[in-house]
């Protein structure tokens, strides 16, 4: 039986709580976003007391469906000043879910408070601990401390000190299944900084005395989940790393996501030197290959101390494995994990920066401080772009964010604050944000579809909340949408709603490569979801009533469709080399929430 | 059999079935009995399945009959998806 659990940190108490009947369906995103747009006021300040953060593994979540271990962490947004989900693997999914907790609910702040909190979750309890110890200190060093004041290998979220410091591009960390690595982010719209208006700097969930949870039919989701697991093994995307020959096969296994830095680069839609160019001259050194290579290259130099990896699980039982451990060159030890496409894109491609020593450094500064890579990336080629530092300058661009670290240091919070602030501050008037997000890895010019989803996502400019790049430029579901097409409304529509489907029932959102190209695979994860719950869900309108209740969040807290727009200069500079504005008409815009 | 010099980009699981020593990113060049697509395909030995997306001279082309000039540039990517 799945439990709430609500924690007041005015006055440090806790209580467990039914899910309501109403609710019983909904885990993950769809519980988050219902939780916040029934809960809080849409025109709340969101570090003040008025605001909440809500946490939910996604349906499944310590269930043995594959790749069913994401965790959603909801509130409004200090960034974007709307509705929030943000997710991520890592641990903490899966013990919640073994710890049959539905989700978190966290209120109030502490009034006055100079202490630091973190809340320890364990089959039927829950601690308000004071862990001032926890706090003002980089987050490797934070996961070390508490697996080791907390020997059950828990899952660990929260926020570093950009989010202590309340800074608008504070991401919640989660650790990796190893603790090596603070790397799992549910990173975007500075959720961390809620984490610390609430005083909050870990939630630590110790999955001991857990259980798998119990599907209402469970024979029939033990068939399906095994169909699923075949269907994602056997797909070229999401499949097993070698073929019958030993040859690589799996895209995600062999190079990670950042098996696209080379194909959009070479597609002319790879977002460079602050989105003046669609082509980086240097993508190739950055990329997944680069990272397979080098990987395989420490192992072969330094044998079983070679901590370098590709396939890497990001959560418990995931097949996909496109997560990373990149390697230094010169020891074969661990420099970060993982190194995402996007990361690439923003700390690399983006900033003019082609060394990966250099890209991974500043990822890893990001996961220790605490802060969004994409948002991180955006803001520091906010700094190129007003001319203080140079384009292309890793060393430079490393100490630039090192200043995060100093409470002290101006500049140091500015860099940790968004592209939108940072942009304002320092007299840039090329800011590629949305609703106060920055964009993500794909420009919106040469490739429309995913530009109409960067306008008009409830989340601010966000890829994940609704993938065309699937069908613009990778073919998937047979045949390729033409990225040029202007008409992409309802394309942005359908990919928005299925994946607010799938944000809510646990699985990763990259199952959706698979999916979408085969029907056996598409039934048999429906059918996991629907024996689950012991009811035929319809993945449409689920996802299309989870967005209907974000958009009436972000509609009270002020926005209109003024805000479902790009930034001017996507509609008035060519990005070569196709030499193309960003040209989809305003009522194509407006039609992909039409009559919601 | 007219012949004629391409230049081809192999990226991810298609790397192995380039020329040893050629860079991540790095074109070498071929040269074809048949100026099409498929010509390229045929020579490397890459299957029309594995062959998901091809660009000639950084523009998306979706026959496999697509005609091709000498001194093109051919990309070609397997199935992939990150994100």
């Amino acid at each position: 039986m799945s439990k709430v659990l609500r924690i007041n940190m005015e006055d440090l108490s806790h209580k467990w709580q039914n899910v309501k009947p109403a609710h019983k369906t909904y885990a993950g995103r769809a519980f988050t976003s219902t939780i916040l747009s029934e809960e809080v006021d849409p025109t709340c300040h969101p570090l003040r007391e008025q605001n909440k953060i809500v946490i939910s593994p996604g349906l499944l979540a310590g269930t043995l469906a594959p790749s069913s271990g994401r965790l959603s962490v909801g509130a409004k947004s200090p960034l974007t000043g709307g509705i929030k989900e943000a997710n991520a693997g890592g641990l903490t999914g899966t013990r919640l879910g073994n710890l049959g907790v539905r989700g978190i609910i966290i209120e109030g702040a502490p009034k006055n408070s100079k202490d630091w909190y973190s809340i320890l979750v364990g089959k039927d309890k829950c601690e308000i601990l004071k862990t001032n110890q926890y706090a003002g200190i980089g987050l490797y060093d934070l996961i070390g401390k508490v697996w080791k004041d907390h020997p059950t290998k828990p899952g660990i979220i929260g926020c570093g000190v950009a989010g202590q410091r309340l800074l608008e591009n504070a991401g919640v960390f989660g650790n990796n299944i190893e603790n090596s690595d603070p790397g799992r982010y549910a990173g975007r719209g500075g959720l961390g900084a809620v984490f610390g208006s609430k005083r909050i700097v870990a939630v630590i969930s110790d999955g001991k005395g857990g259980s798998r949870p119990e599907a209402k039919d469970q024979e029939k989701f033990d068939e399906a989940r095994k169909t699923f697991v075949k269907s994602l093994n056997a797909h070229a995307v999401t499949g097993k790393l070698k073929d019958d020959k030993g040859e690589p096969y799996g895209g995600l296994k062999n190079y990670g996501t950042n098996i696209l830095l080379n194909i959009l680069s070479e597609a002319g839609g790879l977002p460079t030197r602050g989105f003046r160019s669609g082509r980086f001259d240097k993508a190739a050194k950055i990329s997944g290959e680069a990272v397979h290579d080098l990987v395989d290259k420490t192992k072969a130099k330094f044998g079983d101390k070679a901590e370098g990896k590709y396939a890497h699980a990001c959560h418990p039982g995931c097949v996909m494995a496109c997560s990373n451990i990149v390697p230094y060159e010169e020891t074969g030890k661990q420099h970060v994990s993982p190194l995402e496409y996007e990361t690439a894109w923003s700390l690399g491609a983006n900033l003019g920066i082609g060394i990966l020593h250099d890209v991974a450094e500043l990822n890893r500064l990001c996961n220790d401080i605490g802060l969004d890579t994409i948002e991180a990336g955006n803001t520091i080629a906010m700094f190129m772009e007003a001319g203080i530092i140079p384009f292309g300058d890793g060393p430079k661009a490393i100490a630039l964010l090192k200043k995060a670290y100093d409470e002290d240091s101006v500049e140091g919070r500015l860099v940790s604050s968004g592209a939108q602030t940072a942009g304002k501050t320092l007299g840039v008037t090329r800011i590629p944000s949305v609703k106060g997000q920055a964009l993500p890895a794909y420009d919106p010019r040469p490739i429309k579809g995913i530009g109409v989803t960067y306008a008009t996502s409830t989340m601010g400019a966000d890829h994940t909340a609704g993938y065309t790049i699937a069908a613009e430029i990778l073919g998937i579901k047979g045949k390729v949408t033409d990225p040029r097409d202007l008409k992409k409304a309802e394309l942005s529509q359908a990919f928005q709603a299925t994946t607010a489907y799938i944000d809510s029932t646990g699985y990763c959102l990259f199952i959706a490569f698979c999916i979408l190209d085969d029907d056996d695979g598409f039934n048999a994860m429906k059918t996991t979801v629907d024996s689950f719950l012991g009811e035929d869900i319809d993945v449409t309108s689920y996802g299309k009533d989870v967005l209907k209740k974000e958009r009436e969040f972000n509609k009270k807290a002020g926005f209109t469709e003024a805000d479902d727009r790009l930034p001017e200069f996507f509609k008035t500079e060519p990005l070569p080399p196709h030499n193309v504005v960003f040209d989809v008409p305003d009522e194509e815009l407006d039609a992909v929430f039409k009559g919601f | 059999m007219i012949s004629m010099i391409v230049n081809v980009k192999l990226y991810a699981t298609l790397r192995k079935l380039a020329p040893k020593n050629v860079q991540i990113g790095e074109a070498f060049p071929l040269d074809l009995d048949s100026p099409t697509v498929n010509g390229v395909l045929h020579k490397l030995g890459i299957g029309e399945e594995q062959a998901k997306i091809i660009m000639v001279n950084g523009t998306r082309v979706t026959k496999f009959d697509h005609e091709l000039h000498a001194n093109d540039t051919v990309v070609i990517f397997p199935p992939v998806g990150g994100g």
